[in-house]
């Protein structure tokens, strides 16, 4: 086993074993802690497959914009009102043990259905593509090309996301604004 | 296998120069600020108090561990690590000098920008952890104030990678002296790819940098908690910040983090601004100083200089200014340094459009 693939396993582990923490802790507070190790784990399998600008990326909004976010949350919310909130007995979305356990086996069952139908080694579209040599090397240049590419072929995508934004951003000002007082 | 035996070596070798910068920078903060406020400072352990850092230490090391009650054990006990950690990952991405850098990875300055987010999540780690209102205040506040400040030091930065075109720290480094493979231009008119020096660092090629540098310079502060903008552990209010708890080694690490941070932010700013580790020294007719002071070596000695310049600059703010209040602060960022930040930026596209 190469160091590559070891070094895969174990992110594969780390990520897997605290997202299932996440999943089944009691604690709130340690379980979203926790989900900063999966998230650290699986920036750690995009830098095994060559997509250290999306590593980073991943670090950079989620560690440092949203989770920290969620904490915000957590903080502001008190540990009165967090206690309460574990103990709901109605929740918003309440599925028992049976139905859920169901549930994510039939959902299980679905996504092995693709991974083993897809044949992965042999796409068409991946062997013209090394049949034509249209691909991009390896060599520490992949940033260049998103820059290129987010300029020019998906320019308007990432136009429609920016105005998306703009709109979450007028919108919290909007809600977080003081009325005037009417005389 | 000795290729993998290197990067430790590295690796320690990073964390020891760490902690005698630590030892280094307590020492000279209670001098710089004994200095300021007019007092002597540490005077009678060793000759000026030069061991005092030490005797500090082993105070620290011999102090019993103190987890409190309310704890929550597993968070309290992480978050002195996390918090040292998240800075010391991000000195693997820092150029010393030419063809020296632990890790020369292309997108080293944006790693450096996310790596330093997982302070903030050690910071709330703390606060919570301890269960206690000062702790917990401290914490929110400084969460709050480092994404803040983010944005204002994110787009300093980014007006110096549109001028510099990559974020490879070492490419940035190079651009900024004689060893530059594209032309520098002082004030973009004056060709100086030969003469190098100062004349050929960011600020000057591009002299909009300057108020881009001031900019990242205040940001920095605020992100490493200093003063002016220490209200995270405002000691009038809140006792010591997200840091109350802590005791002996854990409180050292804090310490460590805390110094290991201006060290990060200050040398970042010199990489990107003030010609990483370029020679002062230009060349000037038949006197050939740039030529003669660049090299490997030379380069640790510049670096190091200007960046201890930097820190000598960020304690005399400390022990001058006093504390910003918290609308202050936010005004500040928000009124002031985002919208100058946006127009720095703006004016980086026209230079590197039109004028370089």
């Amino acid at each position: 086993m190469s160091l590559v693939q070891a070094m895969f396993y174990l992110m594969a582990f780390v990520t897997v074993g605290s997202a299932l923490v996440v999943a089944a802790g009691k604690n709130l507070v340690r379980s979203i802690f926790l989900f900063f190790v999966t998230l650290f784990g699986l920036a750690g399998l995009y830098v095994l497959a060559l997509a250290d600008f999306v590593a980073v990326t991943q670090i950079v909004i989620y560690v440092g914009g949203i989770l920290v976010l969620i904490l915000f949350a957590f903080m502001l919310s008190g540990k009165e009102a967090l206690a309460t909130a574990e103990q709901q007995k109605t929740k918003f979305i309440s599925l028992h043990n049976l139905p859920a356990f169901i549930l994510a086996a039939l959902f299980l069952v679905v996504m092995l259905n693709v991974v083993f139908k897809a044949d992965i080694n042999n796409l068409p579209w991946i062997k013209t593509a090394i049949a034509t040599k249209n691909v991009v090397p390896v060599n520490g240049t992949g940033i260049n090309d998103i820059g290129v590419g987010l300029m020019t072929r998906y320019l308007l995508p990432f136009e429609v996301i920016s105005v998306l934004l703009m709109i979450a951003l007028v919108g919290a000002a909007h809600l977080s604004r003081k009325e005037p007082v009417e005389a | 296998m000795n290729y993998y035996l290197t990067y430790f070596i590295v690796a320690a070798g990073l964390f020891a120069f760490v902690g005698l910068f630590t030892m280094f920078g307590v020492y000279a903060e209670r001098k710089v600020s004994a200095f300021i406020q007019n007092r002597l400072g540490p005077t009678e352990t060793g000759k000026y108090g030069s061991l005092q850092v030490l005797a500090d230490m082993m105070k620290m090391v011999q102090k019993e561990l103190i987890i409190p009650a309310a704890a929550d054990k597993i968070l309290f006990l992480a978050a002195p690590v996390i918090i040292f950690i998240g800075v010391y990952l991000a000195f693997a991405a820092l150029p010393w000098g030419p063809g020296l850098i632990p890790a020369n990875i292309n997108i080293g300055l944006y790693y450096i920008f996310a790596i330093i987010s997982i302070e903030t999540l050690g910071i709330l780690m703390a606060g919570w952890g301890s269960n206690n209102k000062y702790s917990i205040l401290g914490a929110m506040r400084s969460a709050a104030q480092i994404i803040s400040y983010e944005i204002p030091a994110g787009f300093a930065l980014i007006s110096v990678v549109m001028i510099a075109q990559t974020l490879n720290l070492q490419d940035i480094a190079m651009q900024q002296g004689i060893l530059s493979a594209d032309k520098a231009k002082f004030f973009g008119f004056w060709d100086v790819s030969q003469i190098g020096g100062i004349l050929s660092w960011n600020i000057f090629q591009a002299p909009h940098l300057m108020v881009a540098f001031v900019i990242y310079f205040i940001a920095s502060l605020a992100e490493s908690n200093r003063a002016p903008f220490d209200i995270p552990e405002a000691d009038s209010e809140l006792v010591a910040g997200f840091h109350t708890e802590f005791t002996g080694l854990q409180f050292a690490l804090v310490f460590l983090a805390e110094y290991s941070m201006m060290f990060l932010v200050s040398m970042v700013g010199v990489i990107l601004f003030l010609g990483a580790w370029n020679t002062p020294l230009p060349n000037i007719g038949s006197l050939h100083l740039a030529t003669w002071t660049t090299g490997a070596g030379w380069g640790i000695i510049w670096i190091l200089i200007k960046t201890l310049l930097l820190i000598g600059v960020q304690m005399w703010i400390r022990w001058t200014l006093p504390r910003l209040r918290v609308d202050q602060l936010m005004n500040l960022c928000w009124k002031v340094l985002t919208p100058l930040a946006f127009a720095c930026m703006l004016i980086s596209g026209v230079w590197r459009l039109w004028i370089m």
